[in-house]
């Protein structure tokens, strides 16, 4: 019975289905209550990160991350129309180490501290990668950082703010206790519907490792990755325009080659409809 | 003073009931799907979208980040989106950069500072708009259709077909349960402060508590639809290229497609036509 822990591939699917409807419904509310600031402290119950996390706990940690990240892009993303294209690369990968770094913490779920440890860790480690990819991505985004007086200055303070804002407050009030209160309570109860043994000691998958966290790493460069291709694209579209000479003659061109294809395209739907209407005469 | 405030706690209140917030999200999912976006080839859409979803970040031109965000608010208005998702775009869009922009004149910035901040506000804006238009246009299962098409992983897109068939289940679910603990609880006082923090202490006890019971349940769910998927072979059927063929056979590009296309392309090169010669 030393057996680790190897769920099956439709018990992973299971909890993938589990942590990834519970997580969106959770972060669909939280997409639509408006969070009150009283002065710059931001009271939100934007982080329902506590359910994930217990499932992490519980369960296998990497399908619950994935089906976290998964379920808040569906639900709250894609659902509400909010999808902002490589800004969710970003969230989806530091949801997914957050959570699957805590999941791997806890060995035995029934050791208190260890889940608290583990809980609160997960979200800082979400928060500050997340801190440094919004900070980079405004650094990007606007053109000549530096040189905006007051710019850099605020970036940095409001960014690394709201992160210890998150991590204080979100993360011990809607991440820490939560989790405390859950995982001893679902501990033995969860496990026997999903058809899976409870987690132990000896069936845990092991401690965080240098895999795990050069895995991290390489996903986070990834995240990084996507907002540095912003600045180099810029560079090229500015190189191109070099090159073509006058843009006005180009501009001039691209409209003639629209004005052609819509009357083309105009032309070819007509003679398709008026042909359809001989046909089935 | 008094009457104002309470009313306006009542309909702050009332916008946000369970009810309201599962009306307006099913509408955004399956409200509009006779609209002229709707009925757009998915993978056209797609591609479409990744032209607006990019181009602004790279462009610091602007007319052309005009341009494009002129393009997509019609777009947007073409595509009947809930009025729900307008208000949190608009509010999204605005408390993030003000918010920035007031901090940064905390730190001795001045009027200078505004332009950089609303050309970010420009591209913030086209980029969501466009995504609200594509995302919340198109009908969930075109949506996932058209990802598949493009490859996506296949647990994306069942993602997506599940996510809005459960979705208004669970919501219901989690509503009883939320019920349930309400009917049996005790709420405290809540005439001052201290009763109102008291309060608001007790409805996120009672919100926590409620996810013990609905995880248990999902749990049950969530086995028995995987098992049932694992009747109909889905894990197998998944990567099997031909079940993929048969699943995506209904996409068919029409003129209207091409021509939604071409009247993009033409308005966006009108657009960098009149920014050379500004």
């Amino acid at each position: 019975m030393t057996k680790r822990e190897n769920a099956t591939q439709s018990q992973k699917l299971m909890v993938f289905v589990l942590t990834m409807s519970l997580y969106g419904l959770a972060t669909l509310f939280t997409e639509l209550i408006p969070s009150i600031q009283v002065g710059i402290v931001e009271f939100s119950v934007e982080y329902f990160l506590f359910i994930p996390l217990v499932l992490a706990m519980l369960f296998d940690p990497m399908s619950a991350a994935l089906g976290a990240a998964t379920g808040e892009l569906v639900f709250s993303e894609i659902m509400l129309g909010q999808f902002g294209g490589l800004g969710e690369l970003e969230k989806f990968i530091t949801v997914t180490i957050g959570v699957y770094i805590a999941g791997r913490m806890v060995r035995d779920p029934r050791n208190r501290k260890m889940v608290g440890i583990a809980a609160i860790s997960g979200v800082i480690i979400q928060q500050v990668l997340g801190m440094i990819v919004d900070i980079l991505k405004v650094q990007f985004a606007v053109q000549d950082f530096e040189a905006v007086p007051g710019l850099p200055q605020s970036v940095f303070a409001t960014e690394g703010f709201a992160c210890l804002n998150d991590v204080v407050f979100s993360g011990i009030l809607f991440c820490m206790l939560p989790t405390l209160f859950l995982v001893p309570r679902l501990y033995g109860k969860i496990e026997p519907l999903i058809g899976m043994r409870p987690r132990t000691k000896e069936t845990a998958l092991g401690a965080v490792n240098a895999k795990v966290v050069l895995g991290s790493l390489v996903a986070f460069a990834v995240a990084v990755c996507a907002e540095m291709l912003a600045e180099s694209g810029m560079s090229l579209i500015d190189w191109e325009a070099d090159w073509a000479g006058s843009g006005t003659a180009l501009a001039a061109g691209m409209i003639v080659a629209a004005v052609v294809a819509v009357i083309v395209l105009a032309v070819m739907k007509k003679r398709a409809e008026s042909s359809k209407a001989t046909q089935g005469v | 003073m008094q009457s104002i405030k309470k009313k306006l706690s009542e309909n702050i209140l009332d916008k946000l009931s369970m009810d309201f917030l599962r009306n307006q999200v099913l509408k955004n999912a399956y409200g509009n799907d006779d609209t002229f976006i709707a009925k757009r080839d998915p993978r056209i859409l797609l591609v479409w979208y990744v032209f607006f979803a990019l181009a602004p970040w790279f462009v610091d031109d602007l007319p052309f980040l005009l341009g494009c965000f002129v393009l997509v608010a019609v777009t947007t208005v073409m595509a009947k989106v809930a009025p729900l998702v307008l208000v949190l775009f608009c509010l999204g869009v605005f408390s993030q950069t003000g918010y920035l922009f007031v901090v940064s004149l905390i730190f001795g910035g001045n009027a200078q500072t505004v332009v950089p901040l609303l050309v970010l506000t420009l591209k913030v804006a086209s980029v969501s708009l466009a995504s609200i238009t594509v995302f919340s246009g198109l009908d969930p299962d075109r949506l996932s259709n058209g990802l598949m098409w493009f490859g996506c992983p296949e647990k994306l897109s069942f993602s997506i077909s599940y996510a809005y068939r459960m979705l208004p289940m669970l919501m219901e679910e989690f509503q009883n349960v939320l019920l349930s603990y309400r009917l049996r609880g005790n709420a405290p006082e809540h005439d001052t402060l201290a009763g109102k923090v008291r309060y608001l202490i007790y409805q996120i006890q009672v919100i926590i508590h409620s996810f013990y019971p609905l995880m248990l349940n999902t749990a049950k769910r969530s086995r028995t639809t995987v098992e049932a998927l694992e009747i109909k072979g889905y894990r197998y059927a998944a990567v099997n290229k031909e079940v993929k063929k048969m699943k995506l056979a209904t996409l068919k590009v029409t003129y209207d497609d091409l021509l939604f296309l071409a009247v993009s392309f033409l308005w966006m090169a009108v657009v960098i036509f009149a920014g050379t010669l500004v």
